[in-house]
């Protein structure tokens, strides 16, 4: 039976499972990073204040680096692990099942 | 339309016209006649198939630029909504937009290539048709169709009035600076205390209206909640009435705003169908993505570097605008009190901060935005539409490129704002088109690049309502007029009947909003969050999962609507005590644990779809098969 299954289905499911990854890892690294370099922040003037670049600290580790990161990714996972397939094609105008043609 | 514009310019009798009055509204024109002369392009491309899938669906073509820079949610909120957060909270917004990081995979990289490559199995062209075929039942399209037309009328509302607020104050006798005095419904103004007078209000009371000269509420109940701290409550009863009345915002500028957005947008997408859509959207998305290249230059030239941005902002208010939860201007800053009073609306624990990010709402909106933007109609819709595989893969790096170079801009600019305006009180929303006229006010030309600013907005709302008029139509016409009243309707028949939804559905929105609705930004994410929980979990079902039945796929969708529907009603009828989180607005969610209620919705949704596909029989065989398996070679 699955081994009748249509290629784009196996791949479809390999390649969200992966996605949810992606997300998840994101995920965990950006909160976790913003809390524990952003939260409970002593008060701080404004001379003392640690900046990357004039992003704050937690904002730049835990926003920033991985959006550029993500935008890495999100290449690589295009060009590297995303299979091209056929998706079949429309049925001609005649057979459409609700006389749509013309 | 062009015969339009003259008589109202003849029209606007104030004399003080500020010149950037002029480039917006020269922008403006142009977006229009952009617009026109896109929708009647793409009514020839139309033209090429069927009527219905070329029409709703562009006949499949969408190309790579044209799906990675329209399929996620992007709407009038982006550019209005979302700086004003950031000029409020401060940094923190960062993190609460951060699940941005990985829309555009998500995105496309989930369910894409599944979808349309099922859409083109069940020769669907919209999202009901998808469920009926997949499933194999009538019923369950037309609940789908029934959930989708419930949430984008909500949307689609909402933005009307966006739209024609934006047309409004690009006019230049209402002079940009009023933008959001006006944009709130209500508002007392000099004006309006001396027709008070007239009105034979007491003095006394006049007097006690003077502080709030100059503010805006979003509802009357906002400004009845004022009135309430303010007066005594024998004034209160006395007077109240003629108050409201007299602090309503509705006038003639605004009407004829609402006429000339509504004509244009219902025009070109009545002309183009969803191709009009997607180019207008496309368009206005690259148009927007220059406008924030070169306001985050201007900005950072002004401000003196972002490092400089940023103590400056903090000198202006305080440590929480840096680090999270976000900055509340009543807890620290110049203008914290010890019993900082904002009328709020239930007597709960004054004393504590509100935060506007605390951690499980951190965790919340990475979800939130990531998976609504996989499930909500309108972008399933742009996923069947797509051309082929290699389109959506280019897709994803493509929008993963713009996104970046739209939302830390936009977050570096607010900051920059915060630093060069120190306050804008009641204004926030203002902070866009401020930044664009302080730092463009000495370039050549620069009337006309604060122009293109200021209309930006109106682009992303037009194009919003438009594809939201397409997938509202097409569930209109295929969904109900074709498979429930007459089947056999030939493709006159429904074009006829296509165009005449689209303007039935335009003369509504029209009709809501010359009276027009509070709450904007809040209904948007009501109807964003509601239709993701709703549609989500049994989209996917319906892509991957063999076992997935009829009966879990209903109640999945209940399952996902009524749970957030729920959690919205019990923070609106205020059944709950109030949470001092989150985005201050009167159309607020109750945060079940403190968790956005998409999320609660998803997890109900999931859990009734598979509950319920285990305890029902499996699906037909030969169904799956058609769904599932190779196509036969024959």
């Amino acid at each position: 039976m699955s081994d009748n299954t249509d290629p784009v289905v196996r791949t479809g499911r390999r390649e969200a499972l992966i996605v949810v990854s992606i997300w998840l890892t994101a995920l965990t690294w950006s909160v976790t990073t913003s809390y524990r370099l952003g939260y409970n922040h002593p008060a701080e003037s404004p001379e003392e204040m640690k900046l990357i670049w004039g992003f704050p600290e937690w904002t730049f580790w835990g926003v920033a680096v991985p959006w550029v990161v993500c935008v890495i990714i999100s290449w690589i996972f295009g060009v590297m692990f995303v299979h091209d397939a056929h998706l079949g094609e429309e049925l001609p105008e005649e057979t459409d099942e609700l006389g749509l043609g013309g | 339309m062009m015969k339009l514009l003259p008589v109202l310019l003849a029209a606007d009798d104030t004399s003080k016209m500020p010149s950037v009055g002029y480039g917006a509204l020269i922008a403006l024109v142009v977006f229009i006649f952009a617009s026109l002369w896109i929708g009647a392009l793409a009514n020839r491309k139309t033209r090429e198939g069927s009527f219905m899938t070329g029409f709703f669906l562009g006949n499949r073509g969408l190309g790579a630029w044209a799906l990675a820079l329209t399929a996620t949610v992007q709407s009038g909120g982006t550019f209005m909504g979302f700086p004003s957060l950031v000029y409020t909270h401060g940094w923190i917004v960062a993190l609460w937009i951060g699940g941005y990081v990985v829309v555009p995979i998500t995105g496309f990289g989930i369910l894409g290539k599944r979808l349309a490559q099922l859409s083109r199995r069940t020769e669907a062209i919209t999202v009901p048709d998808l469920f009926r075929t997949r499933f194999g039942s009538p019923t369950l399209g037309l609940v789908a169709s029934l959930f989708i037309l419930l949430y984008l009328s909500f949307m689609m509302f909402a933005q009307f009035k966006a739209g024609a607020i934006v047309m409004k104050t690009a006019w230049p006798g209402s002079g940009v600076l009023a933008v959001n005095e006006d944009q709130k419904p209500f508002a007392l103004s000099e004006q309006s205390l001396t027709s008070l007078k007239e009105d034979k209000v007491p003095d006394a009371v006049i007097d006690k209206l003077k502080p709030l000269v100059g503010h805006g509420f979003s509802t009357e109940r906002d400004l009845n909640s004022q009135l309430k701290s303010l007066l005594t409550a024998d004034e209160l009863t006395e007077s109240k009435d003629r108050i409201v009345k007299r602090s309503k915002q509705l006038d003639r500028l605004y009407l004829i705003g609402l006429a000339i957005f509504s004509l244009t947008v219902v025009a070109y997408t009545l002309m183009g169908g969803f191709l009009a859509a997607v180019w207008t959207d496309m368009f206005q998305s690259v148009l927007m993505f220059f406008g924030v290249m070169v306001l985050l230059f201007a900005s950072l030239h002004q401000a003196g570097g972002l490092d400089n941005a940023t103590r400056t902002a903090l000198k202006n208010t305080g440590p929480g605008y840096v680090y999270g939860p976000g900055y509340d201007d009543k807890f620290e800053g110049p203008k914290a009190t010890p019993n900082a009073k904002q009328a709020p609306r239930m007597a709960y624990d004054e004393a504590v901060p509100r935060e506007f990010l605390p951690l499980s709402l951190a965790l919340s909106f990475f979800c939130v935005w990531v998976w609504s933007g996989v499930g909500s109609p309108a972008s399933l819709v742009r996923l069947m539409a797509s051309q082929n595989t290699e389109v959506i893969r280019r897709s994803i790096y493509l929008l993963s490129v713009y996104n970046l170079g739209i939302y830390l801009p936009l977050i570096v600019i607010c900051i920059c704002g915060r630093a060069l305006i120190p306050e804008l009180p009641g204004q926030t929303d203002e902070i866009i088109p401020r930044m664009a006229l302080l730092s463009t006010k000495e370039w050549p030309g620069g009337s006309l690049i604060a122009g293109m600013i200021l209309a930006a907005p109106f682009g992303a709302v037009m194009s919003t309502v438009s594809s939201y008029l397409v997938v509202l139509s097409s569930g209109l016409v295929r969904d109900i007029y074709q498979r429930f009243i007459r089947p056999q309707a030939t493709p006159g028949e429904l074009r006829k009947a296509a165009y005449l939804s689209m303007v039935f559905v335009g003369t509504v929105a029209v009709a809501v909003n010359i009276n027009p609705i509070a709450y904007l930004q809040a209904f948007i994410v009501f109807s964003a969050t509601g239709s993701a929980a709703t549609f989500l979990i049994p989209a996917v079902m319906a892509c991957y999962w063999r076992r997935a039945t009829v009966a879990g796929a209903f109640a999945s969708m209940i399952g996902g609507a009524s749970t957030v529907l729920s959690l919205y009603l019990i923070g609106i009828f205020e059944k709950m005590p109030e949470q001092r989180i989150g985005q201050l607005t009167g159309f607020r969610p109750y945060y079940l644990c403190e968790v956005d209620p998409f999320l609660w919705g998803v997890l109900v949704s999931g859990l009734c779809g598979v509950t319920v596909s285990l305890l029902t029989t499996p699906p037909d065989q030969a169904l799956l098969s058609k769904m599932f398996d190779k196509e036969s070679t024959t």
